[in-house]
């Protein structure tokens, strides 16, 4: 064996190594770039999920965009209230307190609940079945439950069981938004996290009418209306909705709904995965 | 054959005929992963033409003048180049994060995905290591036709990537069976499009 070729090779290997080596590190100490620490921290703060509600393509140039001014600090909607405050903290100015919301899907029917017009046997698309006469459902308002919005979530908190019902995942969603448009039927809302007591049905036909197509729809009693003792919760075109800001979540208007279509979402309760008990049907 | 002629032969050769995408199926994975809008494969084209050409210049000294004269190129060269690219792309990368911070954030992400890109490799070695498989034939380049083949390689690769994601673009809106969206679809259309560019073989005689 010739030794001589294998010293040859060495050196200029790690020659080459260390020349680049060196070019690389005085290049780096030549055109360094002064970065703000604060874009790291502030990128700490935030979710890190890259959902895009905030107008930024992923979570890093939103930090880049709050820590030069471009953006405030509450610019992180998935985030809240709690991630405002913080990345305030890290800026050094006071945040104004944004509301934490939750994506609510409103519909409770499943295919249990809810009376069919027709078999579907499309693609799994929500947007595909609307498109073929509305879809399976025979209520107009109602879930299709074919999984559109959960496709659109980007942290999979949107759950469809066998019995095609909806459930959200408190735990996991942070209320960006992005599955709100992704429904062609529009039955996606954003609501105060911090609410308990929902109305879940966009149903606004007549009582009768509303009944025959769903057996959990709202018909527009007006019972829960008569019940509510701060006047929060209004029957407005044959459909009972809640007024945020005055609801006081004692629950009386759960006990008197016939249709059980008004539930209180209790935070232990929601996510299913943690739940040892069914859980009730929350959309 | 005229020196002009031969030039562009090499050029047409590397850019269309031999394609390093779509005939020689080098470099796949920027072509699905970069390819989802003309905007990103435009910057990965331009990032590709960049250090593609700066690898082939800088391999070309270093296997002239450092591992021919020591008689080690022959299975040194792979080790040599990849490190040479290497450093190339991080140079290149720190140099314009200081110089030019809008091109940076342009080509930025794409950067570090060349550096493991094996198109850069294989045009380097191709261009640069006399005897080695180029346009089908051993052959031996001068540096302005190694330069010259490296920038076809690269434009090829531009082109074809661009190509692609004006289709996949197209793909987006089209009604296509949902079990076929996606990545399943684009294979389908590479292939459909590597058939077209097979068309090239045997154009001008090459």
């Amino acid at each position: 064996m010739e030794w001589s070729i294998v010293w040859k090779a060495a050196i200029a290997l790690s020659g080459l190594g260390l020349l680049f080596g060196g070019l690389l590190a005085i290049a780096a100490a030549k055109f360094k770039v002064e970065t703000d620490p604060r874009v790291d921290e502030v990128l700490e703060v935030l979710g890190g999920s890259n959902c895009g509600a905030c107008g930024y393509p992923n979570c890093e140039r939103a930090a880049e965009a709050i820590v030069s001014g471009e953006a405030p600090v509450d610019a992180c909607l998935s985030g809240g209230g709690d991630v405002a405050e913080k990345v305030a903290k890290i800026m050094g100015v006071e945040a104004g307190v944004r509301e934490r919301k939750i994506a609510l899907v409103h519909c409770k029917g499943g295919l249990a609940e809810s009376v069919p017009k027709a078999i579907y046997h499309g693609i799994d698309s929500c947007l595909a079945a609307v498109k073929i006469a509305g879809g399976g459902k025979a209520c107009p308002y109602g879930c299709l439950g074919l999984g559109t919005c959960k496709d659109a979530c980007p942290v999979n908190a949107i759950i469809i069981d066998e019995d095609r019902r909806r459930w959200v995942d408190r735990d996991k969603c942070t209320g960006c938004g992005l599955c709100v448009e992704k429904c062609p039927r529009g039955l996606i809302e954003l609501v105060p996290r911090k609410q308990e007591v929902l109305v879940v049905c966009k149903n606004i036909e007549k009582g009768a009418k509303a009944r025959r197509v769903c057996k959990v729809c709202c018909n527009g009693c007006k019972k829960c209306e008569k019940v509510c003792e701060v006047d929060a919760i209004k029957v407005v075109d044959n459909l009972a909705r809640i007024d945020y800001e005055k609801c006081n979540q004692c629950g009386k208007c759960i006990e008197v709904c016939p249709n059980q279509v008004i539930v209180r979402v209790v935070p232990a309760w929601t996510s299913r995965r943690k739940a040892k008990e069914p859980s009730p049907a929350i959309p | 054959m005229s020196e002009a002629y031969r030039y562009f032969l090499i050029f047409i050769g590397a850019l269309i005929v031999y394609n390093i995408l779509l005939v020689r199926f080098i470099a796949l994975c920027p072509f699905f992963g970069v390819s989802t809008s003309v905007e990103t494969s435009i910057g990965m084209a331009m990032s590709v033409l960049f250090v593609m050409t700066m690898a082939t210049t800088v391999c070309w000294v270093a296997w002239n003048y450092i591992l021919e004269p020591l008689g080690v190129g022959e299975f040194l060269y792979i080790p040599t180049f990849i490190l040479i690219i290497a450093s190339l792309v991080q140079f290149v990368e720190v140099v314009l994060k200081k110089v030019s911070p809008p091109l940076y954030r342009a080509m930025g992400i794409y950067l570090p995905l060349i550096t493991t890109n094996c198109a850069v490799l294989a045009a380097a070695t191709e261009a640069v290591k006399p005897g080695f498989l180029k346009l089908n034939v051993p052959y031996n380049f001068t540096f302005p036709e190694a330069l010259v083949y490296t920038i076809g390689v690269a434009i090829g690769f531009g082109l074809v990537i661009v190509i692609f994601a004006c289709i996949r673009e197209r793909l987006e809106t089209s009604p296509i069976p949902h079990a076929f969206r996606g990545a399943p679809i684009a294979f389908i259309c590479a292939a459909l499009l590597s058939l077209a560019f097979m068309g090239f073989s045997t154009l001008l005689g090459l």
